[in-house]
């Protein structure tokens, strides 16, 4: 057995480039990776969000009904659908007064899983402990 | 951690790197990042040459903006493509763009 | 000798970071290591055969063949090009098409991974 950690670490807005989204997709293609590895190989993500990055998180964003696009919303919601542990600045949300009624949950969905809120550190802690860092 | 960040902009849009730590940290001016290891405004010094690090500058960025390469800042070495490489490779484990 | 992933996700003209991971990859092919470049959002337009050379542009076909002529691994996130009308049977001979675990597979082998985001 063989565990690759990767951090994905969010610190632009969302939607105005489509990069902050491309996290959410690539992290979530741990899933399927397994057919490009060997037995007992894997990949373990990690998709945090910090700075402005926390923005992406705020709930009821309706892309799709202004532009036709999936939501951020929609895709960190899979995220925790399936179990993938995704993180966001509690300084951040702080910063930009965001209450916890206002951040993504996929409870909707029958998720198990729930954003975690927490400090900076933990995110370091997060990057100094994965293999590799991905910013976007 | 040995982490080396790949600074691109001049003006830093994100505050990333002032809460980053890392046991080492090389940062490593790229693309307009460039700007920082020569431009004074106000007559200082970027305040990115403030931190604990070691740094770099691209030749081939330096240049391309008219920038000597002999004459940046003392903090900053200035590095080739190859030299990079070697940095990526030997110094740091770990790699961030900004 | 070690392996470098360079995943990239500017775009070839309009962002000068294209230029920036193309001779990264060379330099460091040139210096015995393995190279794996990873094209993703608007760097997936990329590999679009055909691209007239115009000076007042960044050129990426030319270096781009270059790099798979030396055997830098280069491969394309298939639905973040073909939303961009490239196609692969107009596309640069020698990309391959693949979807996002291909970058993540070759992180998973890698010493090191520069994930160059856009802008």
């Amino acid at each position: 057995m063989s565990d690759v950690k990767i951090t994905f670490l969010v610190q632009r807005p969302p939607y105005k480039s489509e990069n902050p989204k491309l996290a959410t997709t690539h992290a979530m293609s741990y899933q399927v990776v397994e057919i490009l590895l060997e037995d007992g190989q894997t990949i373990t993500p990690a998709l945090c969000y910090v700075g402005e990055g926390v923005l992406n998180c705020l709930k009821d964003q309706k892309a799709m009904e202004t532009y036709g696009i999936t939501s951020t919303e929609m895709h960190l919601k899979n995220c925790l659908l399936v179990d993938m542990d995704v993180y966001a600045c509690k300084e951040d949300f702080d910063k930009y007064g965001i209450g916890e009624d206002r951040i993504i949950d996929a409870d909707d969905m029958g998720a198990d899983k729930k954003m975690q809120i927490v400090p900076f550190a933990k995110i370091q802690e997060l990057m100094e402990t994965s293999t590799h860092v991905m910013f976007f | 951690m040995k982490l080396g960040v790949f600074v691109s902009d001049y003006k830093l849009t994100v505050d990333t790197l002032d809460r980053l730590t890392a046991e080492k940290l090389g940062i490593i001016l790229v693309s307009n990042g460039v700007y920082h290891a020569s431009i004074k405004e106000n007559g200082k010094t970027s305040s990115l040459l403030d931190k604990s690090a070691n740094f770099y500058a691209l030749k081939e960025d330096l240049e391309t903006r008219g920038i000597d390469p002999s004459g940046i800042d003392s903090r900053v070495k200035a590095v080739n493509y190859g030299d990079v490489v070697d940095l990526i490779m030997n110094d740091y484990e770990k790699l961030a763009w900004l | 000798m070690a392996t470098l992933t360079i995943g990239l996700f500017s775009s070839l003209i309009g962002s000068m970071n294209y230029d920036f991971a193309l001779k990264l990859a060379d330099a460091a092919k040139d210096k015995g290591h393995t190279v794996n470049l990873w094209f993703s959002g608007n760097a997936a337009s990329s590999p679009q055969k055909g691209q007239k050379h115009l000076k007042d542009y960044s050129h990426g076909e030319k270096p781009l063949r270059a790099l798979i002529e030396k055997g830098v691994e280069v491969c394309t996130c298939e639905a973040c090009s073909v939303a961009r009308a490239v196609q692969k049977t107009t596309a640069i001979e020698g990309v391959k098409w693949n979807a996002m675990h291909w970058y993540l597979a070759k992180a998973y082998s890698s010493d090191r991974v520069l994930h160059i985001g856009g802008e």
